[in-house]
């Protein structure tokens, strides 16, 4: 109980009075203040750069020499120096320096008579240190870890060909896809189940290659019966044939965009029918051997060959010539693949399996390790490549790295030999989740990947070989 | 001269140019003309010192007679330079030799060819990312389809068409008109004008008309597009060890022989490949043939016990019932004979023997008699028929001797002397030999024996001859006293004992009856019947 308070006089002001005097009070308060910013935290500006210089440059802290101040010769030096494994990052360094130099001042380039009597503008010695490093850096090979993939296993067995089973493709939808075989049939089977949908007879020889068309209700098919049929698949019935070839049609394919289909055969020569005309617009010359193969793509080059004389053909389809010949291969390569989503491609050969570039057919690399007659060669978007040998072995492989992560041999059906073991045709399902192998043993077999694998159980390893020089 | 200086400014301005080649009035045209110069040889008069060495020397004329100097205007005459095949060095933009030339030489300028160390190498593995392994997008991919095509559609066409020839006359199309400036320009080109206008019209095709040539004869492939440099090293040496593995030895068949080779037995076998396989033999084949052999074996022991024992069996009982016969008898014996039964114990031995053989006897003619009660047959099987004489045998019409025995040879087949020279008789075609022998022989009993032919009396007898000749109901039991009872009947003749008696002598006398008694004697004697 305070009751001894003071009491000071209150005096009575109105209400505009004190709302003027708080409005007053409040202006001197804050009128020294007024538009300034608040003053900047050390802590807090500190911390903040920290947290920028980190998040912006942190990686590069290490990879980024302390000799970058000289320009030019020290990185080389350091590049040479260097070993393989590294993030692929340093190529980061060269565009700092490069940069350097060119804030100094650049000088003109001055023409003289080269060795060779050509007038040539010389390199200053900066652009030849520049080269230099370049050249340096691209010596040191950078060797990626391969990404770890599941293995696949069998989970299925069809069997209800009479003869090896030479060919197989799938239809746009998934819903089927449809075999050919050496007993003369073609075979329609439901993707889910398995089950036999539809046989097809009318060749009188083995059936080489089945191709369904995504444009057209069509399926086209071809076989050792010198023959190319046209099938209707709304009346399950041959509509038109392309008569033609002069020995045994081993290959097939559709061009994707145009209305026109190419085969290959024994003749040494690929056919170009125009698919409503039957007419054989052109007569792809050049080999001397049984083609074995043909690809058609939408790009440069648009169709490409594989032939028994060990060389392989890209074509230049509206003039009908040969745009390269690769004769890389020592064997005959009787299996060519295209990458999905690269513009790249895969050769094989009993001798290796070879990665070309489109469009001009430049070798990346050589994936080694199936040593046998390769017969079919597979590959997904995902970048797994499946090869299948004339013994029956499967391997697969890292599309980038050419890394070998499972190889395995199917055991063949009860009542086959052993020795009838073959895979004659790989492919992957249009959702690239299913692989389908058309066996010698006259089963289909079909391979998913496991899903109980992990990384500890199946683990990678790669063992690459930097140093040692190979033969090619 | 001054006149024609008068004339000319008196008359109008010429409308043609004249065309003299005027120095002047040419040099004066061309500094207006577009293409500036052209070197011209020195007029006529002027070529003192001057050589023409090219071509373009010579200008648009021939040689100069009054220049003393070989001359080849437009290269005529000259004497046929060496022809190299060796191609001009080109430099790339960066000054090096472009060495690819020589491989890419028949190729056009699209052509990659891959030549280089570099195309061989592995690459280092780019990125996905990587700008060079990205497909070329929609845009891109649609004209080239486009292009493709066009031009795929219009081979089809051509070739189409080709096939279907006698269509309609294609409309032609509206003429077309071209500007065209020429190059070369001046008055005595196109009259002086600077451009020309060109009228284009298409060349009216008949469309009845058949085709121009011929298009079926065959002439020989075109060489082949010159060969790619091979991007591989050279195929590992063979050594000669691995050479030796893949040797295949040329076949040698067991069953055709079609150059008649002789080839010895081992190396036609060789292939077999019987030295190859090590034929292994299951245990178990021998272990069966064992086994079956012991269970052979002592199945046998095991029939062989049983029938044994059923023989001892069999016998125990035979002697027992024997004896009860022979107890039977005896007591039946005893019964008849029960009062004669004293021994007469005589002494002499004579006597004895004489007594002794009577009993014998006796039994022997009680025995047979009690077989013949009880088993007629038997006693007919019981008398041996090789005792007999022939004699009797042939009386008694007993079967012939039972031809039997294993080893029956056709007498035919002795007594042959054929040797060498059988079947060929020297030539002698014409001799009928083929009985050379008489088809039975002569000497057997059986020619001198009259047969009667089988069916002789078939209408006495009817068919069941030969069964009514084999009955043997009416063989008699007994046969004659004396008869020899060892020679069958049929055989042949009778045989005649030896005349002991001298009766036929008798008789032979009897009937005769003549006075000299002696003297026929001799005849008679000799004489057998």
């Amino acid at each position: 109980m305070s009751a001894e308070v003071e009491q000071m006089p209150v005096t009575k002001h109105g209400v505009h009075t004190l709302c003027f005097r708080s409005l007053k009070r409040t202006h001197d308060t804050f009128i020294s203040d007024h538009g300034c910013m608040p003053e900047p935290d050390k802590t807090a500006e500190e911390m903040k750069k920290a947290i920028k210089t980190k998040q912006e440059y942190g990686g590069l802290e290490k990879s980024q020499p302390k000799a970058a101040k000289i320009p030019g010769r020290a990185l080389a030096i350091e590049g040479e120096k260097t070993l393989a494994i590294t993030d692929g990052k340093s190529l980061v360094g060269d565009g700092d320096i490069s940069k350097q130099n060119r804030t100094e001042n650049v000088p003109t380039p001055i023409a003289r008579p080269n060795q060779h009597g050509a007038i040539v503008p010389v390199k200053t010695d900066k652009e030849k240190q520049e080269e230099k490093m370049k050249i340096a850096q691209r010596k040191a090979p950078v060797m990626p870890k391969p990404k770890w993939r599941a293995p696949w296993k069998l989970y299925r067995v069809i069997s209800g060909h009479i003869g090896w089973v030479r060919c197989v493709d799938f239809e746009p939808g998934n819903e089927w896809f449809v075999t050919g075989s050496n007993d003369r049939c073609i075979k329609i089977w439901d993707s889910a189940s398995g089950k036999l949908k539809l046989t097809l007879t009318g060749h009188i020889s083995e059936v080489r290659g089945v191709k369904v068309s995504t444009r057209h209700p069509y399926i086209f098919s071809c076989g050792q019966d010198h023959t190319v049929k046209c099938w209707d698949m709304e009346y399950n019935r041959v509509i038109r044939h392309y008569h033609g070839h002069l020995s045994s049609v081993y290959g097939l394919d559709l061009h994707p965009t145009i209305d026109v289909l190419v085969s290959v055969g024994r003749d040494a020569c690929g056919r170009v029918w125009d698919m409503r005309t039957k007419a054989n617009v052109m007569t792809l010359t050049g080999h001397t051997n049984t083609v074995a193969a043909v690809r058609c793509q939408a790009a440069e080059p648009q169709v490409i060959t594989s032939s028994h004389d060990t060389t392989v053909r890209l074509w230049d389809l509206a003039a009908g010539k040969t745009h390269c010949t690769l004769t890389n291969h020592k064997k005959s390569v009787r299996a060519l693949a295209l990458h999905p989503k690269q513009y790249s491609f895969a050769t094989a050969a009993p001798d290796n399996i070879k990665q070309w570039k489109f469009p001009d057919g430049n070798f990346i690399q050589n994936v080694s390790g199936h040593n046998a007659i390769l017969n079919a060669l597979a590959i997904n978007s995902d970048g797994v490549m499946v090869s299948g040998a004339d013994n029956g072995t499967m391997q697969w492989f890292d599309w980038r790295t050419g890394y070998n992560f499972q190889r395995y041999q199917a055991p063949v059906q009860p009542g086959s030999l052993d020795s009838e073991s073959g895979i004659f045709a790989l492919a992957f399902d249009k959702s690239e989740s299913r692989l389908i192998s058309c066996e010698g043993d006259k089963t289909i077999k079909l391979y998913k990947e496991d899903a109980e694998a992990t990384e500890e159980t199946n683990p990678i390893l790669w063992k690459p070989e930097v140093a040692r020089r190979k033969r090619f | 001269m001054s006149v024609a200086a008068g004339l000319r400014q008196i008359l109008p301005e010429p409308t043609q140019q004249s065309f003299d080649e005027d120095v002047s009035v040419t040099h004066k045209e061309r500094t207006s003309a577009l293409v500036a110069t052209r070197k011209e040889p020195p007029p006529y008069g002027a070529r003192a010192g001057y050589v023409p060495r090219t071509v373009a020397d010579f200008g648009d004329g021939g040689a100069f007679p009054e220049i003393h100097v070989a001359q080849f205007p437009l290269g005529m005459g000259k004497p046929k330079s060496k022809k190299s095949n060796a191609l001009a060095v080109h430099l790339d933009q960066d000054g090096n030799v472009k060495y690819d030339a020589l491989v890419k030489q028949g190729h056009g300028d699209s052509r990659i060819v891959h030549s280089k160390f570099s195309d061989l190498v592995p690459k280092e593995i780019l990125d996905e990312s990587d700008s060079s392994l990205q497909k070329p997008d929609q845009e891109k991919l649609d004209e080239n389809t486009q292009r493709t095509r066009d031009a795929l559609e219009k081979i089809c066409n051509d070739k189409i068409s080709a096939s279907m020839p006698g269509q309609c006359a294609k409309k032609q199309a509206p003429a077309q008109y071209i500007r065209y400036t020429p190059s070369e320009q001046g008055q005595g080109y196109a009259g002086g004008a600077k451009q020309r206008i060109i009228r284009m019209v298409e060349v009216q095709v008949d469309p009845m008309e058949p085709p121009r040539f011929r298009t079926n004869k065959k002439i020989p492939r075109g060489p082949p597009s010159p060969p790619a440099p091979v991007m591989h090293s050279p195929t590992r040496k063979i050594t000669q060890k691995e050479q030796l593995e893949w040797r295949i030895p040329p076949a040698i068949s067991n069953w055709k022989n079609p150059k008649g080779y002789t080839i010895p037995l081992d190396k036609r076998l060789a292939a077999d490949g019987r030295g190859l396989q090590s034929t292994h033999i299951n245990e178990n084949f021998a272990k069966l043939s064992e086994a079956l052999y012991i269970a052979d074996r002592k199945a046998r022991e095991a029939v062989e016990m049983r029938s044994q024992v059923e023989k001892k069996i069999a016998n125990k009982e035979k002697e027992g019932k024997e004896t009860e016969l022979r107890e039977l008898a005896k007591a039946a014996r005893a019964k008849r004979s029960g009062l004669a039964k004293s021994p007469k114990k005589e002494d002499d031995e004579e006597v004895r023997e004489r007594d002794e053989i009577r009993k014998q006897r006796h039994e022997q003619r009680k025995r047979e008699h009690n077989i013949a009660r009880a088993a007629p047959g038997k006693q007919k099987e019981l008398r041996s028929l090789e005792d007999r004489d022939i004699s009797e045998q042939v009386a008694l019409g007993l079967p012939a001797k039972k031809s039997g025995g294993d080893a029956l040879f056709d007498q035919r087949l002795f007594g042959t002397s054929k040797g060498m020279d059988t079947g060929f008789d020297h030539g002698n075609d014409e001799a009928y030999n083929i009985y050379d022998k008489p088809w039975r022989s002569e000497t057997t009993l059986s020619n001198h024996l009259y047969r009667p032919p089988k069916n002789r009396d078939l209408d006495t007898y009817g068919d069941d001859i030969e069964e009514i000749a084999k009955q043997k109901r009416f063989v008699p039991d007994k046969g004659f006293d004396g008869a020899d009872p060892s020679a069958p009947r049929g055989s042949g003749p009778v045989q005649f004992e030896q005349d002991i008696f001298g009766v036929d002598e008798l008789l032979a006398d009897v009937k005769r009856g003549s006075k000299r008694g002696t003297d026929r004697e001799d005849k008679d004697s000799k004489r057998r019947r």
